[in-house]
């Protein structure tokens, strides 16, 4: 196992940022950690990487207890923070280099591998800049480099896509595929639901310091009671029995904004039918129709009782 | 791991403009400033000897060694040989700093303290440290005398001749220098406390990467002060080869302590920005305050902007004196320049050596620790 955090409890002062946190990695997969801002994602990262103190349990990683001199589990992991950090005063190349540099000391390697880093990332054109120099987006992916240019057989990246436009976002979740092809094992924690969806392959969904549910995309959708989300364009709103809609059997709950109602049904019972049936009989006209897959903002939602994003 | 850390500082530190003006450039345009607005004084006026009276009696007919010695400091001192009455009268109408009498021991009258009447203890404390010698020796060896094993010694005023001959003719101005190094000294305070910040994961998001590094930390840590101290020695050096090369202002043959001063004084600065930066957990900017704000106080009260404040710290509370890095390096000069023993500017470095191994002391146990509490 590549890493197996058993229990871990952190507080500060009163507030319990982890509430006996539990997670395990296997290797070669992407898994992601979803959870609200405040949910303590960067404090669990932080306590198993043996930065913070932390109050109880037990943190393993490649099987071997961590802790800060453990240099020979620190070799082989790469971090990638919430905040860039990275030295203003050396450039793009300089900055790689010696982060690069605290792991590798051959200087033949280390200048392989920060080459490699350079491409991955797509900074060939700016190696010179300092980084006050750089867009938003392309100081994201120095960030990157400086994490993984050693080329860690752990990497843990903790909402590296903070603030970047759709277009670089893309490109860095490319990236971390590629990456994970290419043998890395990766924690990826994010409060985007869609980022996760996209590349793990398993998902760790945490609230209040506490992991909540876990498994595949599909498992967690599973899991829950509702289905897809069927929304329709109503023409005449005014004249829907919203009421009468909810009393159809397997319906979950009918929402109506404007002229927007969205009917939550229940998994594999697909109603369309018999709500298209009952507005047809109440006279309601209907401009366009469509239905989407639940999301892990249902599957959170129904666990919490609260939305992922608020 | 050690060196290759080491360039990189080097390269940090050179390329931190902000750092780089108040370390270097500043110390240089306020040397400038000084040498603008003093040199017209200097030419205008020479420097003001030390009015002293010496009072005549059979005491002093008794004791020719003390007539030679003080006659040898004829470029501190402007004499006087009086009555016991019209010494007093001098010194009331403040036209002297204070006379010299024998009754037998000898003994300084003085009203006030100040700058002139500790050039005038300085002088006597040597005379009479050399004189006890000459005394012991005599008790002990009264056929020292008479083997010349005592010439060396009583050969006091030849001995202070020379000294005050060799050392710089006393000008006012070097002083105005002298606090200036001091504050450039404790001004490398900045970058031990860059290299802190740098290092640990709580001040900065840099520090956390190399605290997550499989390197050992103090090994890192120990050669980014290296590079701090390297590089704060270098602007020393820059600033001292300014002050003599460019504006031709002349510290005398004592060019030897005066690096050693600025070596120890550039160490204490460095150190206490380190200790300061590990034993406060603000940010940066709030360390920054803090060191600029505790340096200046320093300064002050070492006489800096308000020459008077070093005395009446020294005299009303003598221990803050002793506990104020700024005030140990000043003193340190002042001892050079005006005492020709050296026991006074061995003294303050050692104090200085005590300051250094208690910030470094601290600040290694502060970044011992290998977690934190909070980030
Ligand atoms: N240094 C600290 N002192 C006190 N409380 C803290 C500290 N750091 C974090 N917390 C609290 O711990 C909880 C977890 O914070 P954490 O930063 O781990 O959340 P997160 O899931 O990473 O959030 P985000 O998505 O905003 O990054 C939050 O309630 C936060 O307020
Ligand atoms: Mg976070």
């Amino acid at each position: 196992m590549v890493i197996n955090v058993k229990n871990l409890v952190k507080r500060y002062g009163d507030l319990i940022a982890l509430d006996h946190f539990n997670l395990e990695v296997q290797e070669g997969e992407i898994l992601g950690l979803l959870g609200p801002n405040g949910s303590g994602k960067t404090t669990a990262i932080n306590c198993i990487l043996s930065l913070l103190k932390y109050d109880k349990g037990t943190i393993e990683i490649f099987d071997q207890p961590m802790s800060p001199d453990a240099y020979d589990i620190k070799r082989d992991v790469g971090i990638v923070m919430q905040n860039v950090a990275v030295f203003e005063e050396l450039t793009v190349y300089e900055n790689i280099d010696y982060f690069c540099g605290l792991y590798i000391a051959d200087r033949q390697t280390r200048k392989k591998r920060v080459a490699e880093a350079i491409d991955f990332v797509g900074l060939n054109d700016f190696i010179k800049f300092f980084p006050k120099k750089l867009s938003g987006g392309l100081l994201r992916r120095l960030n990157i480099a400086c994490g993984i240019a050693h080329q860690p057989k752990l990497i843990i990246l903790d909402e590296p896509t903070v603030a970047v436009d759709p277009q670089s976002r893309n490109n860095i979740l490319e990236g971390i595929q590629k990456l994970n092809r290419q043998g890395a094992t990766i924690i990826y924690t994010s409060h985007y639901m869609e980022e996760v969806e996209q590349i793990a392959s398993r998902i760790a969904i945490m609230d209040k310091g506490k992991i909540i549910a876990m498994g595949t995309n599909e498992e967690l959708k599973k899991k829950i009671k509702s289905g897809e989300h069927i929304n329709l364009e109503l023409l005449n709103p005014e004249d829907l029995d919203l009421e009468a809609i909810k009393a159809l059997p397997h319906i979950i709950s009918a929402e109506l904004t404007d002229h927007q109602l969205v009917v939550k049904s229940g998994r594999d019972k697909n109603n369309l039918i018999a709500i298209l049936d009952h507005l047809k009989d109440q006279n309601i006209a209907i401009g366009k129709i469509y239905s989407e897959p639940p999301t892990l903002n249902d599957v959170f939602l129904e666990i919490t009782g609260k939305e992922l994003r608020d | 791991m050690f060196l290759f850390n080491y360039r990189y500082r080097l390269k940090c530190i050179l390329r931190d403009r902000q750092l780089m003006f108040w370390t270097l450039l500043f110390p240089i345009l306020l040397a400038t400033l000084f040498n603008l607005a003093l040199s017209n004084i200097t030419t205008a006026e020479e420097f003001i000897k030390v009015p002293v009276a010496v009072v005549e009696n059979d005491q002093l007919d008794a004791n020719p060694a003390f007539t030679t010695a003080l006659e040898g400091t004829d470029e501190l001192f402007a004499v006087q040989y009086t009555t016991r009455a019209e010494a007093e009268a001098l010194l009331n109408d403040n036209q002297i700093s204070g006379y010299i009498v024998f009754e037998p021991d000898l003994n300084l009258v003085v009203n006030q303290s100040g700058l002139n009447q500790t050039i005038i203890r300085g002088f006597l404390d040597d005379f009479l440290q050399s004189s006890a010698t000459i005394v012991t020796v005599i008790t002990e060896n009264p056929t020292a005398l008479d083997n010349g094993i005592v010439a060396g010694v009583s050969s006091r005023s030849e001995y202070l001749t020379e000294v005050s001959a060799s050392q710089s003719n006393p000008d006012p101005i070097v002083n105005y220098f002298y606090t200036l190094i001091a504050m450039t000294c404790l001004y490398g305070g900045f970058l031990g406390l860059k290299e802190v910040v740098a290092i640990q994961a709580d001040l900065s998001d840099v520090g956390a990467r190399i605290n997550l590094a499989p390197t050992n930390k103090l090994t890192v840590f120990m050669s980014s002060m290296l590079a701090a101290t390297t590089i704060q020695l270098a602007e020393l050096l820059i600033l001292l080869a300014f002050i003599i090369g460019v504006l031709g202002i002349s510290f005398g043959n004592q060019l030897g302590y005066i690096a050693l001063t600025c070596v120890i004084g550039s160490l204490t600065g460095v150190t206490f920005g380190a200790f300061i930066a590990s034993v406060i957990k603000k940010g940066e900017g709030f360390l920054t305050g803090i060191l600029i704000a505790s340096t200046m106080t320093m300064c002050f009260l070492a006489g800096m902007m308000y020459a008077d404040m070093k005395y009446i710290v020294t005299t009303k509370i003598p221990i803050l004196a002793y506990l104020n890095p700024a005030n140990l390096i000043t003193d340190s000069f002042y001892a050079l320049y005006y005492y020709t023993s050296h026991t006074q500017f061995f003294t303050d470095i050692l104090l200085l050596c005590g300051f250094i191994i208690v910030f470094s002391a601290i600040t290694y146990f502060v970044l011992r620790r290998q977690k934190y509490a909070s980030l």
